[in-house]
């Protein structure tokens, strides 16, 4: 082996946690592709549906294949192909392009972290350390994927999200292309052929509905910002980097405790308990998400190391184990956005209705001249039509202020008034969508209360 | 601290802090955080502080579309958005499968409705409500949708509803 251990590693954990990444990294951008491809919410899910479904069935056959031709091999094609689809999601100006793009990037992403797997225990000099750095990496990469996809999209573009990942694949293959070549010329496996065991299934099934509860989260949680409150995209990735923040206090807690089914389930509860609390917000305010954000955070650093490392326990080989962590994991992510999608489709529709509503009840009973309500009514319904489907933002109607100090003051308290309906019909349309992902992140505890006890 | 109880201890915390979350908000308002809801046409509210023109007018226009409302059997809210502009009119007769002349009808109502509602309000003189009654149970779909957008209107130009009572307006009218 040429390469040095360091770079290596760091370049193994760097490939984990760049593909990882992807599977949250457009969450802050769908706003603005749905925007920019003018498609429907429905559709624009498909940009991360779509690479996560692909992982999830592209992972055990892509570590089946590490197996058999050498995981140096297939990372670095993997890496390759990630890299070379990344630039086509870059350039894709229709939806259909970039959900066939994300496919493709997401079977080089499958080949390369399952592969990676396969790499690490002989570079670290362990197992179990190898599973733990793997399992972290990939925690580390699914709670940043958001904020940096948001910093991107804001100071760049979302095209930029993707282009920025071809130059860090392609640097994280480099180490790995030592592996590659020793492999070709040599004809050696990193690993004797061995037996695989049967995936652990509790802690599996445990991590894909865990996996669904936090996909729900920040999908949710993202959206909320953006379409419901109305943030740009860097705000709302500065408000959800509290999650990756709390995330590596988490991982602190983790290394406290080692039992991995206690942590386990008390990541499961932190993460539910957040969700709940996201349920439940008492009022649009970002300061108050951020509580839950901090429970989520601690939660999925816990749970999803946790689950990871009792799936890999004991088991060889470790890349088809891998491989099955990542499949229940990204199938996960799958479940809990077709399970919220629909739901809060259907809730923003029913919501805008009532918010609608009830903004007209204000201003029938707003001291505003009767002239001036007339007015504003018609400007409101026009800028309701201009957004249909969405939020509206009604600010705008509202210009210009009458120049009469008191009836200034009387608009003024009836923008307030009907911001604060809207407010609360986004905030509120997303209720039942959190609920729900807080429940299935409960029912997580199910399959990890009947793992077995593997102490790590 | 033995690794059983820090695991322990882990998950006591997590529930705490689950409990504690939810609780507090729970306390904020969290599960009644939602826009306010519609009231029903049909019930009766009372004017508050029926003191003023603009008043008066404001609070005739709420009666008009509370009466209108309740004979059509949709809220307050969704009238006056369907009387907005012709376009929303339009929806609102498709989506409802509401004719021209049953509109007219659940206007005229609501019209009347709320010189009841004025005149127990002591806003108008029964001397001058009565012929405005029976004026605007007469008036045409547009002009009547016209008032209820514009009640000022139907003080301003009374004289127009009322004919020999106009010379009585100025001492009814507060």
């Amino acid at each position: 082996m040429s390469a040095a251990p360091k770079p290596r590693v760091a370049a193994l954990v760097l490939a984990v946690g760049l593909v990882l990444a992807d599977s949250s990294i457009v969450v802050l951008a769908l706003p603005e592709i749905y925007r920019e491809l003018d498609t429907s919410v429905a559709g624009v899910t498909w940009v991360l549906v779509s690479f996560n479904l692909v992982m999830a069935l592209a992972a055990v056959p892509a570590a089946h294949l590490a197996r058999r031709v050498g995981p140096g091999r297939t990372a670095a094609v993997g890496l390759a192909v990630f890299a070379g689809a990344g630039l086509a999601c870059g350039a894709a100006d229709q939806l259909g392009t970039l959900v066939a793009a994300r496919c493709v990037q997401a079977v080089g992403g499958a080949a390369a972290v399952t592969a990676v797997l396969e790499l690490l225990p002989a570079t670290v000099g362990s197992e179990q350390r190898a599973a733990g750095l793997w399992a972290v990496a990939g925690a580390t990469g699914a709670a940043l994927g958001p904020a940096i996809g948001g910093l991107l999209t804001e100071l760049v573009s979302w095209q930029s999200i993707f282009l920025v990942q071809v130059p860090i694949a392609l640097a994280a293959a480099v180490p790995i292309l030592a592996v590659a070549r020793h492999e070709a010329a040599t004809g050696v496996l990193s690993a004797e052929l061995r037996r695989t065991g049967r995936p652990h299934v509790s802690a599996n099934l445990a991590l894909a509905m865990v996996s669904a509860a936090i996909a729900g989260a920040l999908f949710l949680l993202v959206l909320l910002l953006i379409e419901g409150w109305r943030l740009s995209p860097i705000g709302a990735a500065i408000v959800v980097s509290a999650m990756p923040l709390a995330a590596l206090a988490g991982t602190r807690l983790g290394d406290w405790v080692p039992s991995a089914r206690a942590r386990a389930a008390a990541g499961a509860i932190f993460v539910s308990g957040g969700l709940g609390g996201l349920a439940l917000l008492p009022k649009a305010t970002v300061a108050l998400t951020l509580p839950p954000q901090i429970m989520v955070g601690v939660g999925l650093a816990l749970v999803l190391s946790a689950l990871t490392e009792t799936a890999l326990a004991g088991r060889a080989p470790q890349a088809i184990h891998g491989g099955w962590t990542i499949s229940a994991r990204h199938a996960g992510v799958v479940i809990g956005l077709l399970a919220v999608t629909p739901i809060f489709t259907h809730d923003i529709a029913e919501q805008r209705k009532d918010a609608i509503d009830a903004g007209t009840a204000v201003i029938l009973d707003s001291r505003v001249p009767p002239l001036t309500k007339i007015g504003l009514a018609q400007k409101i319904e026009s800028r309701l039509e201009e957004e249909r489907g969405k939020v509206p933002t009604i600010g705008s109607a509202f210009e210009p202020l009458p120049e009469d100090p008191e009836e200034r003051d009387q608009v003024v308290q009836l923008r307030e008034e009907l911001q604060d309906q809207l407010d609360r019909a986004a905030t509120h349309a997303f209720s039942p969508s959190f609920a729900i992902a807080a429940l299935i992140g409960l029912l997580a505890l199910l399959p990890i209360g009947l793992a077995r006890r593997v102490e790590l | 601290m033995n690794p059983a109880a820090r695991g322990q201890l882990l998950i006591l915390v997590s529930v705490a802090a689950s409990l504690l979350l939810i609780g507090v908000y729970l306390a904020a308002g969290g599960s009644s955080y939602e826009p306010a809801k519609t009231q029903d046409p049909c019930k009766h509210r009372p004017w508050r502080n029926p003191e003023g023109l603009q008043e008066i007018i404001q609070q005739f226009t709420l009666s008009a579309l509370d009466g209108a409302a309740c004979e059509l059997g949709v809220s307050r809210e969704t009238l006056a958005q369907a009387l907005a502009t012709p376009e929303s009119r339009e929806r609102f007769t498709r989506r409802y499968g509401i004719g021209d002349a049953e509109l007219a009808r659940a206007i005229r109502a609501g019209l009347v409705r709320a010189v009841d509602d004025a005149e127990a309000a002591g806003a108008l003189s029964p001397l001058v409500a009565g012929p405005l009654r029976s004026t605007l149970r007469e008036i045409p779909l547009e002009r009547a949708i016209e008032l209820i957008n514009d009640a000022e209107s139907i003080f301003e130009q009374a004289q127009s509803f009322l004919g020999p009572a106009q010379s009585l307006l100025e001492q009814f009218l507060p």
